[in-house]
């Protein structure tokens, strides 16, 4: 199964062991990780992407396609709102970037039972990951031990999705772990 | 880089040449000619180990390899384009070249993982 996941954590530093959790599991051969980024949401409801310092351009343009990916996440309803709220926001210092539209809840009934919607409240954190798995039982577990819920939604949904023109919403995730220096312990 | 890499090795190189480009791509000014250069021999390295893999695959993931071969080439090309120009075509082949190399890693990645899935159902 090809899937994107969110998983939701409380905190910042519990999302990264959570990234990390799930590239060990590439690692091992259990699951295969295609990409992955973590979005936090402050106190405020603003959102946030971690990103490499990098070219505005493409942090823009990253940020563009991280507010996609978030909408197409939060349910099918949410993916307009996703990617308008994504064609909104700038760069900001650091690569880091502000998604200013709120994630909706899906409620669309033709939605899979196991394509669950997420929401992220202040002061959460999720790991947005594009991977394949064979079984859920290896990344579901590993996450609930490390106290994050997961959320899925199969690629095969969201591949062929108009927000995101020619490219697939992978391409904004990063194709390795990357942590930002401030979250490394 | 030895011809015959396992695809685990391959989807590390693949890796590292996105990060390459993106940390290229991040300098002020712009990419510096050297760093293009040394990204281009990089991909062209990555590009031949690819197809060396290839022959030694099952189906679905020969497929995926092939199309890594598609986007390592589009690597190589965009770079060509960005050492020949400036201004705005420069910026819009280095944004053609991080493009090709994050998709070139998907479908190693993707190829990674039709292996693993194939042997799994093997060993069951």
């Amino acid at each position: 199964m090809h899937n994107y996941i969110a998983v939701i954590f409380d905190g910042t530093g519990k999302a990264y062991r959570g990234l990390h959790a799930l590239w060990q599991l590439d690692a091992e051969g259990d699951i295969t990780v295609h990409g992955t980024t973590v979005v936090h949401r402050d106190d405020l409801g603003q959102f946030q992407v971690d990103t490499k310092e990098t070219h505005p351009a493409l942090a823009t343009a990253v940020g563009v396609g991280v507010g996609a990916l978030l909408g197409a996440l939060a349910g099918p309803a949410g993916a307009a709102i996703g990617a308008a709220g994504g064609a909104g926001i700038g760069a900001a210092a650091g690569g880091a970037v502000g998604l200013t539209t709120d994630l909706v809840r899906a409620d669309s009934r033709d939605e899979a039972r196991d394509e669950t919607a997420f929401v992220l409240s202040a002061g959460q954190s999720a790991v947005i990951a594009d991977v394949s798995e064979d079984s859920t039982l290896a990344i579901d577990s590993r996450m609930r031990e490390l106290g994050g819920t997961v959320r899925r939604r199969a690629w095969s949904t969201l591949r062929d999705d108009a927000w995101f023109g020619p490219y697939l919403p992978s391409y904004y995730l990063y194709p390795y772990e990357y942590i930002p220096p401030k979250y490394l312990w | 880089m030895s011809m015959n890499k396992d695809l685990g090795e391959i989807r590390a190189a693949a890796q590292q040449l996105h990060g390459a480009i993106s940390d290229a791509a991040a300098k002020h000014g712009g990419a510096v000619r050297a760093d293009l250069e040394a990204v281009g021999h990089q991909a062209k390295a990555v590009t031949e180990s690819v197809k060396a893999s290839i022959v030694e695959q099952n189906n679905a993931t020969k497929k995926h390899l092939k199309e890594a071969v598609t986007d390592l080439e589009g690597v190589q090309k965009h770079v060509a384009e960005a050492l020949k120009s400036s201004g705005h075509a420069f910026q819009g082949s280095i944004r053609k070249t991080l493009a090709d190399a994050r998709a070139s890693v998907q479908k190693v990645s993707e190829a990674v993982a039709a292996k693993r899935s194939a042997e799994s159902t093997k060993t069951h």
